[in-house]
């Protein structure tokens, strides 16, 4: 103390208090020095490079998304276009700070072991379809795709669980996932899994997802071959371990980045205000599915999603059948596209049926599918498919799926769904 | 920035990161989220004007006055007669008993103005002289005397009885 005047003693009990109210908060040190330095250079180079766009979109398409439940997009396209619009758009509002692209690759390689590097391709934080890097890196070993995503999800969100966790087995075949809470409140999801489900090509794909409490989503994708599909292998494995990738997404800088996307601007007068949708419960579809398929049916497997999608694996004596609902409310907007062609019922509900060739990688697998649209603005949509085989990835295990059309439009417009409306 | 320039700078920054972000956590009232964006600029201005910073008498002094008038200018920018924080801050690893006093603290310290809360934070958290608290605030002595007494006396109504017995030096 530089002063002279006499302290009273309720300034030295304050002083007190205050050393420890302040030792009650811990830095994480790293990232604020991390963060700190990007600003000051930042503002040291303060001219702008231009965004690289274009290219990297391609490359980049499927970091972040990829992993979402591919059974998801199966059943329900309508949805997952939906999600993907979630970035903002050209009407934007500015963010204070703004990383272009070329800023998120110097970064990139910053935090890439000794290495070199290749089509490298970036896109800055104000960027419409988000922030994104690109690159090939070989560290010597054979050169390989990585790839980073930053996007903004709503903390607590459906969305946010779905990044934290791994997915099901059935349907996504993968060699390793884990999913943690770091001591920051954060998830992280490591996984090591394929870029081809049905294995076709051993491209592995690794990635590591970090969201943390305030919906910063940072993504980290790495593959064993220098493009993410049609490249040949050129390693075992891709170049990051799983504590490296851990490290690179953890990186204090990543939050900033997301921290940098422009927020989606307030919704303009025109925009009629919609109401938050409810969300079902994927245990009360699961349920619901399994109460109201046959009773002769043996039910080998169940899963789903925590919300609007369950399925169930059955087994008639002559092979295996997977069956899969969603169950969605809001879905009302595409209707006029999806339900063209198909039938609307006196009560209002409409309804198409589809038999097609399965979308994913098994031979001779065929998809059935019922889609119903409750009549009413809140868009009530049950759709229900069913495959020739236990696992889509896999090749047909049977001729048709051991639902009939007419089953599985029965079991669409059941009257059991609107319970869980 | 040339490398050993730029470790010397990487070095102080990882020294004075956790004062620096206590005082910061003071000074917004237990903002966390607002502490570490004060942090991370002033780490950035620090990290622009490194060459001149690093030959000061006192780096972290310099820290400590760059983070305070980060602050006050983004306290500055807010609408006037906004609190200053209206959550209730997050306090990881607090006991029981303590924790209560803590947030009883941190919401005193809310009710301050911006200004008189810098004074408090500069003159018993971080030791500075009223004449020092001056210089940063670039305000006269006796500006930061009256300021003080004004945060005494509403921390003292506010505080009294939870500080009595409060008796460590």
């Amino acid at each position: 103390m530089l002063e002279n005047d006499r302290r009273d003693p309720f300034e030295d009990r304050l002083g007190a208090a205050l050393r420890d109210a302040g030792d009650g908060f811990e830095a994480d040190r790293a990232a604020l020095v991390t963060a700190g330095r990007v600003r000051g250079r930042r503002a040291l180079l303060r001219r702008r490079t231009a965004v690289v766009g274009g290219v990297a979109g391609v490359a980049l398409a499927g970091v972040g998304g990829a992993l979402v439940l591919p059974a998801d997009d199966q059943a329900a396209p309508a949805r997952s276009t939906a999600a993907s619009a979630g970035t903002p758009n050209g009407e934007a509002t500015a963010a204070a700070a703004v990383f272009t692209g070329d800023d998120l690759l110097r970064e990139l390689k910053g935090l890439l072991p000794r290495g070199t590097y290749g089509e490298e391709s970036g896109r800055g934080s104000d960027h419409q379809l988000g922030p994104a890097a690109h690159l090939v890196y070989d560290d010597g070993a054979g050169a390989a795709a990585i790839g980073m995503g930053f996007a903004r999800v709503e903390p607590g969100s459906a969305q946010a669980r779905q990044l934290a966790a791994c997915p099901d087995h059935n349907g996504t075949p993968y060699a390793d996932c884990t999913s943690d809470r770091l001591p920051d409140g954060s998830t992280l999801r490591l996984y090591q899994g394929y870029e081809y489900p049905d294995l076709r090509v051993d491209t592995k794909l690794w990635t590591a997802d970090l969201v943390t409490a305030e919906g910063q989503h940072v993504s980290v994708s790495e593959w064993n071959s220098p493009a993410e599909k049609g490249a040949p292998v050129s390693r075992d494995e891709p170049p990051l371990s799983t504590e490296r990738l851990r490290t690179l997404v953890t990186a204090g800088v990543w939050r900033e980045v997301v921290d940098a996307i422009p927020k989606k601007p307030k919704p303009s007068r025109s925009t009629a205000p919609r109401p938050e949708l409810p969300e079902v419960s994927g245990e009360s579809v699961g349920d619901t599915l399994a109460a109201l398929l046959p009773g002769k049916l043996d039910v080998v497997a169940r899963g789903g999603q925590e919300f609007e999608y369950a399925y169930v694996i059955v087994d008639d004596g002559k092979g295996r059948s997977l069956v899969q609902v969603n169950v969605q409310y809001g879905m009302a907007d595409g209707a006029g596209q999806v339900y063209a062609g198909g039938e609307i019922l006196p009560d209002g509900t409409r309804l198409v049926t589809r038999q097609e060739p399965g979308e994913k990688a098994g031979s001779g697998v065929v998809m059935w599918t019922v889609d119903t649209l409750r009549p009413g603005p809140e868009g009530f949509r049950v759709v229900i498919s069913a495959f020739n085989t236990g696992d889509q990835n896999k090749d047909a295990t049977r001729d048709a799926p051991v639902l009939s059309m007419e089953q599985l439009r029965g079991i669409a417009l059941s009257e059991q769904w609107d319970a869980l409306r | 920035m040339r490398q050993g320039r730029a470790d010397e700078y990487a070095e102080f920054a990882v020294a004075r990161a956790g004062h620096l972000y206590r005082s910061a956590c003071l000074l917004t009232a237990g903002d966390t989220h607002l502490a570490e964006d004060l942090v991370q600029e002033t780490f950035g201005r620090l990290y622009v004007r490194w060459g001149r910073v690093s030959r000061a008498e006192n780096p972290a002094a310099y820290a400590q006055t760059v983070l305070t008038r980060a602050f006050l200018a983004h306290q500055r920018r807010r609408s006037s007669g906004e609190r200053a924080t209206d959550v209730f801050p997050d306090l990881p690893g607090a006991g029981d008993g303590d924790a209560s006093l803590r947030l009883t603290l941190l919401d005193a310290l809310a009710r301050l103005p911006a200004k008189d809360r810098a004074v408090v934070v500069l003159r018993y958290w971080d030791d500075r002289s009223v004449e020092q608290t001056a210089d940063v605030l670039g305000v006269s002595s006796a500006a930061v005397r009256t300021r003080c007494s004004r945060a005494l006396g509403r921390l003292r109504d506010l505080l009294g009885e939870d500080l009595s017995e409060y008796a460590r030096p």
